[in-house]
């Protein structure tokens, strides 16, 4: 399965109003995977992570939300952080190893949860 | 129902008889200098090593990395199920955004819960650095609805509050007086000149739901971390 990011504008580009509700409410709730995702392509920091996900589903995921998850990842080894060369206040995230075996598997069964949800709801 | 075991540090059952609730919202206060972070964060590196579970220090002083130099030179050591969170990289990435710090603090919490379902301990390094950089008119409806929410969370809060204690009336400033009158305890530690030279003390001033000392204890420091000893008189 392709986990590129590019997939994830197909889903969000074409939702409508009614059902913004409920994108913005799986992105929130998995904003782990989601936070993963957008690291798979480059490293970045928080700010940019958060304006990628608003950009690409109209989502905003609070600052309150996303840098402790940074923060967590880094602790358990799925991240790894440096500062940019000349500005040691800008720090970049990148997948380590780990982190990009574990963000692809995530990846993957989210979107096989998310062809069942629809089934279920379609039947 | 959990608690945090009153032999959380070496001779807390000197001063705490039983364990403090969950829900507990606790001041620590006192003037600088007094070791109101190193006592907070020793209590949470002890407890949650002893019990397994996590626990989340958010620091608005200092970054992470000068919080834990600190806590290292004091003999306090920090496990992996204790948590450290400032706001350097936010504040720094966002400099051009007003930031609700209130706010945020909910938010952070809330997310290491999510994680953690067994965050079950949290510290503010300091309420008064979140007063300073907070823009609210209305600070004692903020400051309770902030109360509340940690009490909802189930968490035994460490607030730590740089504050001075009118040695006439023994009063605080009327400024913290909320805090004291909103929190269920308060733990002030300071430093006291007697025959033998200048002394750390400790007094639980009030902890609801508990029994407790109400006399000033020493509190020593060495290779070993924070200690508790008898009364000081």
């Amino acid at each position: 399965m392709n986990t590129s990011v590019e997939n994830v504008p197909d889903l969000c580009e074409s939702q409508e109003d009614c059902c913004k509700k409920f994108v913005d409410r799986i992105i929130k709730t998995n904003r782990e995977i989601f936070i993963m995702l957008s690291l798979l392509e480059k490293q970045m920091c928080g700010y940019d992570i958060i304006k990628e996900i608003f950009s690409r589903c109209d989502v905003f995921l609070s600052q309150g939300t996303v840098y402790p998850i940074l923060y967590t990842l880094e602790e358990e080894g799925m991240l790894h952080a440096e500062y940019s060369k000349g500005d040691m206040r800008s720090k970049k995230y990148s997948l380590t190893p780990r982190g990009r075996e574990a963000a692809e598997k995530d990846v993957e069964d989210f979107a096989k949860a998310l062809e069942q949800v629809s089934f279920l709801v379609k039947r | 129902m959990r608690s945090m075991q009153k032999n959380a540090i070496n001779g807390l059952d000197e001063i705490l008889f039983v364990e403090i609730p969950e829900g507990s919202v606790i001041l620590v206060t006192g003037a600088e200098g007094t070791l109101k972070s190193g006592l907070a964060f020793s209590m949470m590196a002890n407890h949650v090593a002893a019990n397994d579970e996590h626990a989340l220090y958010v620091t608005l002083e200092q970054n992470s990395e000068s919080h834990l130099r600190n806590m290292n030179s004091l003999g306090i050591k920090k496990g992996s199920n204790l948590h450290i969170f400032d706001y350097r990289d936010m504040r720094y990435e966002w400099m051009n955004s007003e930031l609700d710090l209130i706010k945020m603090t909910e938010e952070v919490i809330d997310s290491y819960k999510d994680k953690y379902e067994d965050l079950t301990l949290f510290a503010l390094d300091s309420l008064n650095a979140l007063y300073s950089i907070s823009e609210h008119d209305n600070m004692r409806n903020i400051i309770y609805d902030f109360f509340s929410h940690l009490r909802d969370k189930g968490l035994i809060s460490f607030l730590i509050m740089e504050s001075d204690r009118s040695s006439i009336s023994g009063q605080f400033s009327q400024f913290h007086q909320t805090e004291h009158y909103l929190a269920d305890g308060t733990i002030e530690l300071g430093m006291i000149e007697g025959k033998g030279g200048v002394k750390r003390y400790i007094q639980i001033l009030k902890m609801r739901a508990t029994k407790h000392a109400m006399e000033k204890h020493q509190l020593t420091i060495d290779e070993n971390g924070i200690s508790i000893r008898g009364p000081i008189y």
